[in-house]
């Protein structure tokens, strides 16, 4: 047997993800899919325009501050059509992640054996330290991951799949990771030698980068050592050279003027403001002049209302995303201006399919 | 907000930490809509199973334990029980939103 083999020893599933140790696991999560699609996402429009009439009846007006948000909350919330929608989102919730967690688990030790194998293979590398300390906040279980991204050796198989399960289809065959890598931005003298992924988790969009832009030497790096270890192996199934390394983006570990190109695919709602911030700094230095940074992530406070507030409000609790409710509250276009980059026109109203582009000024 | 403080307050969020925090004024309502769909997963997996086997019995082919908890459905049988699932769902599910107008609502994923 080889490493791969072993590691999807029941093949893959949606072309990707290892699949799940049963099939009676794989039926129960194609269940769950079904109903988060069906009861969830489908949903989203209707209970929008719900919410919008019960908070025009309530005489709450659309202003997004915190005070006419909380007031929104306390009518929203004692709606019975409401209070079903939101628990049945965290019903499915907590419902795929004990199932995935439960079924991978038939299977830790062999798993964990191919994620140590990789390690000193092929193509791409990978480095770590058990010892290092990731930031506080990244001990957040966020999406409500058990063990969240620092606390679960499987963390990046669990995220991996689990997002398979958030993203109801969309996820399947590396689609999204896919259109990401299209929508990264390049340098105007299309020298895309050394790119860089920040924040890249399971490694899916690095992996679609490295195979989008063949001549670029790609790295990604992320916190959690769980991550990035599935991330090689991951990598290394698709035969694709990724250099995964462990550090904060916060303080980024490599010279100044170093990548043509950096990506940054939803991290920026999953920090605080302030270390976002500091990212954006890193970023700006790390990047040649010429150079671009992609920002992949949620429009921030000029496309807002008090229901998207409350919307975000209740993900942080139900969603595990305590950083969303300050992050819609920011302007990331802002903030990439302030660390010196001239960003590009940006369209908050197509959502995650409208990349931010900024470029670092060649003075 | 600081570090900290952002840390200190995410915590502090009701629901945050994953357990099961209650939506409606009782929670033994909560609980029953978390029972209610959990049946609903039970008999999904239960159906998943018995089409599997029926179909390995229709088709001659021996019965096998293992086969059964590792194997997979023909194309043509996936299909038909992505179908009826997702029927399913619509029929029993669906009418929780009846009162929002989105009881018939065609299914839709994430972005």
């Amino acid at each position: 047997m080889t490493l791969i083999s072993d590691f999807y020893v029941r093949g893959k599933a949606a072309g990707t993800y290892p699949a799940l140790t049963t099939r009676r696991d794989e039926a129960y999560v194609e269940f769950i899919e079904d109903a988060r699609n069906l009861l969830l996402h489908a949903q989203q429009d209707p209970i929008a325009g719900y919410s919008r009439t019960l908070l025009e009846d309530a005489g709450i007006d659309m202003d997004p501050g915190e005070d006419n948000t909380a007031r929104a909350i306390g009518v929203l919330m004692a709606d019975p059509a409401l209070q079903c929608y939101y628990r049945v989102k965290r019903s499915l919730q907590e419902s795929f992640w004990d199932c995935i967690q439960g079924s991978y688990d038939g299977r830790r030790a062999d798993l964990e054996r191919c994620m140590d194998d990789a390690e000193q293979q092929g193509p791409g590398s990978l480095e770590y330290d058990p010892e290092w300390v990731a930031p506080a906040y990244a001990e957040a279980d966020i999406h409500l991951q058990p063990g969240g991204y620092l606390n679960e050796s499987l963390a990046g198989l669990l995220y991996d799949y689990g997002l398979k399960v958030f993203l109801g289809g969309n996820g399947d065959d590396d689609k999204i990771f896919k259109q990401v890598a299209w929508m990264t931005g390049v340098p105007e003298d299309g020298n895309t030698a050394r790119v860089l992924d920040l924040g890249c988790s399971a490694g899916g969009t690095t992996t679609a980068l490295a195979q989008h832009l063949p001549k670029a030497e790609v790295t990604g790096v992320d916190v959690s050592a769980p991550m990035l270890r599935y991330a090689h192996l991951r990598a290394i199934g698709q035969d694709t050279a990724v250099h995964f390394q462990q550090m904060s983006a916060e303080q980024l570990s490599f010279p100044d003027n170093h990548f043509d190109a950096v990506l940054a695919m939803l991290l920026f709602h999953e920090v605080p403001v302030s270390a976002g911030k500091r990212i954006l700094d890193e970023a700006y230095r790390v990047l040649r002049p010429g150079g671009v940074i992609t920002v992949v992530d949620f429009p921030g406070d000029r496309w807002r209302d008090v229901y998207t507030m409350f919307f975000a409000t209740m993900d942080a609790t139900d969603n595990g995303e305590p950083f969303l409710p300050a992050y819609i509250r920011s302007n990331v276009e802002d903030a990439m201006a302030a660390a010196g980059f001239s960003v590009q026109p940006y369209d908050p109203s197509k959502f995650l399919l409208a990349p931010r582009i900024g470029i670092k000024p060649v003075t | 907000m600081s570090d900290k403080e952002a840390t200190d307050f995410s915590e502090a969020l009701a629901g945050f930490k994953r357990g099961n925090p209650a939506y409606f004024e009782h929670e033994v309502i909560d609980h029953l809509v978390g029972i209610v769909l959990e049946l609903g997963a039970e008999l999904s997996v239960t159906r998943d199973r018995l089409a599997r086997l029926e179909e390995t019995l229709a088709n001659g082919d021996p019965v096998s334990l293992d086969e059964l908890d590792t194997g997979r459905p023909s194309a043509e049988l996936q299909a038909r029980l992505d179908q009826e699932r997702q029927a399913f769902i619509q029929r029993v599910y669906g009418r929780l939103y009846a009162q929002v107008g989105s009881d018939k609502a065609d299914a839709k994923t994430a972005l």
